[in-house]
């Protein structure tokens, strides 16, 4: 079952870089992205993580290999990045979010969009570590000058 | 035409389609200094928001320059922005004149898109379905979000093109697709509602500018990283919203 679930993402990821107009030769790297962060994020659990953690790791993934590939295909990293963190987005818990407020269930409601936060907060930490890392030795002076 | 205007004209071009496409920030800026400086020109400085260019140079002959340019529509294309990239690396590299790049850059303004629409249309069905079924794990309810994501993303072209509204025809989108994701769930095309509805909404999401928002903040681009996390999340409550109106009016 994993494996129609492993060729269904690779399915979505591609048709989300089409949408995204991403050019036709490069498609396909997003889609075998989408794979390795769909499957990071769905082994991880099984070895007791939280989903929102297992959420970082697999963004962080995404964005590692989405910078080692743009800088071998030279070609901008925002075309792999953003197909490869499709598999991510917590569509499922918004849609809770927005029922649970509907049926005027707050509680419910403020619980569902609290984890949604967490998860988009979750991608965007995990993208912000493969960045710094990459970034190493070019960023911008922040708070002490030590080079005069 | 003199040097300094062709390369001030050349680098406006291409930083305003890096910028209208959906390039990062930082990008636009490192792309237009570094053609400034490869065309020979000094103390290069630019600024870039989400919605306009300043770009400051001094010429060889000690002559200052600054032009400003508004960019008003933003549109989600990738693959102009590599083309972008290509030839600003190009010229960079001193393969091409200035001529030749503008000449260029004015291609890939006029050319149509990567993509023909109805492959688009077709691209946001396959992945609503596929979507769904990573959600949910039922193979009956793939049909109908196929067919709501289909309908979604042509409905959201229709609506911006004679809409001309650009939230509003998102939470229009939204509730078109959400209240067709209802009917055919309701009329026995499929089990869960839930994900039928979320596999509808998916393509939908704005996932361009929520990646540059983090890579512009990271980048110390504070006033686009902020501008485009408020634009993503503008974007992402008129889709909750249509979902919440339809739901209202047909489900509950």
């Amino acid at each position: 079952m994993i494996w129609l679930e492993l060729l269904l993402c690779f399915i979505a990821t591609v048709a989300f870089g089409i949408i995204f107009n991403i050019p036709l030769r490069l498609v396909w790297w997003g889609g075998f992205i989408g794979v390795l962060t769909w499957f990071i994020y769905n082994v991880l659990p099984d070895f007791g993580w939280s989903k929102v953690f297992s959420a970082a790791v697999a963004a962080f993934a995404a964005a590692f290999v989405s910078h080692w590939l743009a800088r071998f295909r030279r070609v901008p990293v925002t075309t792999f990045t953003i197909p490869g963190i499709i598999p991510l987005v917590p569509g499922g818990r918004a849609y809770s979010t927005m029922l649970a407020f509907v049926e005027e269930d707050y509680f419910n409601g403020l619980q569902q969009g609290i984890e949604t936060l967490l998860q988009a907060g979750a991608i965007a930490a995990g993208l912000v570590f493969a960045l710094s890392i990459f970034s190493i030795g070019k960023g911008v002076g922040q708070r002490y000058e030590t080079n005069r | 035409m003199g040097k300094a205007e062709q390369t001030m004209e050349c680098c406006l071009l291409g930083g305003k389609l890096m910028l209208r496409y959906g390039a990062e920030t930082y990008r636009v800026e490192d792309t237009m200094t570094r053609m400034a400086q490869s065309a020979g020109m000094h103390h290069v400085s630019s600024f870039v928001t989400i919605t306009g260019i300043f770009l400051a140079f001094r010429t060889t002959e000690g002559q200052d320059l600054m032009q400003m340019i508004r960019v008003r529509e933003r549109y989600q294309d990738l693959s102009k922005v590599t083309s972008v990239n290509q030839v600003s690396r190009e010229f960079t590299h001193g393969e091409l004149t200035i001529e030749n790049t503008i000449q260029k850059l004015i291609e890939i303004e006029k050319a149509p898109m990567n993509y023909p629409l109805w492959l688009i249309y077709l691209a946001s069905g396959i992945g609503g379905a596929a979507f769904s079924y990573l959600i949910g794990g039922s193979l009956f309810d793939v049909l109908p979000a196929f067919i709501g994501g289909l309908i979604t993303t042509v409905s959201l072209v229709l609506y911006q093109k004679y809409l001309k509204v650009r939230f509003f025809s998102e939470f229009l989108a939204s509730l078109t697709g959400g209240m067709i994701a209802i009917l055919l769930v309701q009329s026995g095309f499929g089990i869960s509602i839930d994900q039928v509805i979320i596999g509808t909404l998916i393509p939908l999401v704005p996932g361009v500018p929520l990646t540059n928002s983090v890579r512009d903040l990271m980048s110390g681009d504070l006033v686009a990283g902020v501008a485009r996390g408020a634009e993503a999340g503008v974007s992402s409550l008129s889709i909750a919203a249509g979902v919440a109106v339809s739901l209202s009016i047909l489900y509950i």
